[in-house]
């Protein structure tokens, strides 16, 4: 990674004398003409810095386009195309881009960070005035950090290419190598997941991030696959979109769980065996039991069955923690799976 | 922080347009308008000043009004062609998109109206310049949490800078009532805390928000209190007692959203995690939630507790059915 000023003054030059060139320019151009290459000791050495500033440009957005030269088709250089260059016409209040700067300050993700910082740099210099904070004062969202699979994952899922990668399956614990085609990247409750379509499976399968072991590489070419359609990406992310599932009924202690109480809708009701009977809406099975288990015999669930035989279970389990000395068998998984 | 190369680049190419559509402007707003020193602007003014197309004479330079400069104003009198501001790159604008998408998503409720407009302005203009369909690779759902009373009452009430009456009742299930003094409500993909100056314990505290029970905007103003660096987050203590657990690979998700010492995968795929636990109530909690996966604990009077309250919840069961 360049970090010298030289760096930034070397690609700046660049920029400029491809953005001037009338039509084209050489690498043996570049070389002798442009500020800071000159100095490069070999061949080589020239070739590796050029390489690397024309991928920095390109990762930076700058279009370096590959010009060949009709006469003599070995013969190429380099151009930066203007009306590619441009960003479309935007104009932003002080309030937009204050908006934008706290956007930017979503993402705890370094990459995510780096990408959106570098975002807003460029919006700047269409922003009409230095962005003002007060408006979003006191709001703090903040998205953990993807790791070091989530940027080749954003860029192959724009570029609609197959990537691989070695997966823990929490179910099973198996790890194992994956071929699937990246269709989406979601944020979602407890972490980052890949929606995708596993080639050897021939079926649609998500991945949580955390759990790829290992980097991501591409496989083939870009524009392997077709955009899912908007029902197959529909489908695929039903069971990670939150939306009320079902109302439970609670029997709940006197002056416990005050939390859940304050979730109840159109009470009040009689009591049950001296219990206060909620009805507390829920969003999937696994998550009402997980927050209800904590409870202990403080709230029991009535209905519906598969949450109470979901409790059940987990509490069955847990009254055989203490059997032998802290240790417990590991049965086949009867509890409902968490996402 | 030092400035790295690409970094440094986008900021003045972004200063070259910016300077082609202000005449003149004085270095302290530069160093406002990109988020930078005074001291960094001049340095970038002076590096942009000696570059400029091969050849490098004069006429082939970038240049700015010499004797405005002296006076700390930055006028651009020769651009080389750099007047137009640069596209967003494609993972550039996903990230913005997206992020600003999640904003409007999560915090509807708490934003005035004249916030939201700004939220949606923003947002579609930026989408118009970047295009729609950069923005559908990554998606993204804050939580949405708490009762929408409650929800209301902390954003105003950060908005004002006001008071807050706070019932709340914590991990203990111990229901308590307290005046706090808001900072700032911290949000993220599974919760929404508010971080406030606790007037009862005369310190920080992070309040989740689907625990407060109830809360009152009082006439008071919110007093100003330092907060750490870092507050706003959780972060494995050092203090605390240590457990550890070992669990069944399907537990994965206690390592992911959990803040844990250590995680050690085994060879059978289990993997064991060290927690240092400051609330008990919590980690018993935790330990009756993941019981179906739990293979051992350390100390075992963990799991004995957790045991007991299994067994007395079960026999709850057992009186209510007969």
């Amino acid at each position: 990674m360049a970090t010298s000023p030289a760096a930034a003054e070397r690609l700046l030059n660049l920029v400029i004398a491809l953005v001037n060139t009338p039509v084209r320019m050489t690498k043996e151009q570049v070389r002798s003409t442009v500020a800071g290459y000159g100095d490069a000791p070999s061949d080589e050495s020239f070739e590796r810095m050029f390489e690397r500033d024309k991928d920095m440009l390109r990762e930076l957005g700058v279009p370096v386009l590959t010009i060949t030269d009709a006469g003599h088709g070995d013969d190429f250089g380099y151009r930066i195309d203007l009306d590619t260059y441009a960003l479309a016409p935007i104009d932003l209040t002080a309030a937009e881009l204050g908006v934008l700067t706290m956007a930017a300050e979503l993402w705890q993700d370094r990459s995510l960070r780096a990408d959106s910082t570098r975002a807003l740099t460029k919006l700047r210099a269409v922003g009409q005035a230095p962005g003002s904070t007060d408006l979003v004062a006191g709001l703090s969202p903040r998205v953990r950090d993807g790791g070091g699979a989530f940027a080749p994952l954003v860029d192959a899922v724009q570029a609609r290419q197959a990537v691989r990668f070695t997966y823990r399956a929490a179910t099973t614990g198996e790890v194992r190598e994956r071929v699937v085609e990246p269709w989406k990247l979601l944020a979602r409750r407890g972490g980052w997941v890949l929606v995708a379509r596993d080639r050897d499976r021939g079926a649609t399968r998500s991945f949580r991030l955390s759990r790829i072991e290992g980097s991501v590489r591409t496989v083939g070419p870009a524009g392997a696959f077709e955009t899912p359609t908007p029902e197959e990406l529909a489908d695929a992310l039903s069971s990670w979109d939150s939306g009320t599932r079902g109302v439970a009924t609670l029997a709940v202690l006197p002056d416990r769980a005050s939390a859940l109480r304050a979730r109840d809708v159109d009470g009040p009701r009689p009591t049950v065996a001296g219990r206060d009977v909620l009805r507390v809406p829920f969003r999937a099975d696994w998550e009402l039991a997980e927050e209800v288990v904590g409870y202990g015999d403080a709230v029991l669930v009535l209905e519906p069955t598969p949450v109470r035989e979901a409790v059940l279970s987990l509490l069955r389990r847990a009254a055989a923690l203490d059997d032998d000395g802290g240790t417990a068998h590991d049965v086949e998984a009867a509890e409902v799976s968490r996402g | 922080m030092a400035d790295r190369a690409p970094d440094r680049l986008l900021r003045m190419l972004g200063m070259i347009a910016y300077l082609d559509r202000h005449e003149g402007v004085p270095v302290g707003e530069l160093a406002d308008q990109f988020g930078v020193s005074a001291a960094q602007v001049m340095q970038d003014v002076e590096l942009l000043w000696v570059t400029g197309t091969p050849g490098y004479l004069p006429y082939d330079l970038i240049d700015f009004d010499a004797s405005s400069y002296e006076q700390g104003v930055v006028r651009l009198t020769e651009s080389r062609g750099m007047t137009r501001p640069l596209r967003l790159g494609a993972r550039e604008a996903v990230s913005l998109v997206a992020a600003l998408r999640a904003l409007d998503d999560a915090l509807g409720p708490a934003l005035d109206e004249e916030r939201s407009a700004v939220l949606r302005s923003a947002l579609a203009k930026l989408t118009a310049a970047t295009g729609d369909a950069a923005a559908g690779a990554v998606d993204v759902v804050l939580a949405r949490t708490g009762a929408p009373h409650v929800q209301s009452a902390v954003a105003r009430a950060l908005r004002l800078g006001r008071r807050l009456h706070l019932r709340y009742v914590d991990a203990a299930d111990v229901a308590s009532e307290r005046d706090v003094d808001p900072i700032r409500l911290v949000t993220d993909d599974e919760h929404s805390y508010l971080l406030a100056w606790c007037r009862a314990v005369d310190g920080e505290r992070l309040f989740r928000v689907d625990r407060v029970l109830d809360a009152t905007l009082l006439d008071e103003s919110a007093e100003e209190h330092d907060v750490a660096e870092g507050a706003g987050t959780f972060a494995p203590g050092t203090d605390g007692e240590l457990v550890t657990l070992r669990l069944a690979s399907r537990a994965r998700w206690v390592a992911e959203v959990t803040p844990v010492d250590e995680v050690r995968n085994l060879d059978d795929g289990s993997f064991e995690v060290d927690l240092r636990v400051v609330n008990p109530a919590w980690l018993q909690h935790l330990v009756l939630q993941v019981a179906g996966a739990v293979l051992e604990v350390r100390p075992s009077s963990v799991a004995r507790d957790a045991a007991q309250a299994a067994r007395a919840a079960l026999r709850a069961y057992e009186e209510l059915a007969s």
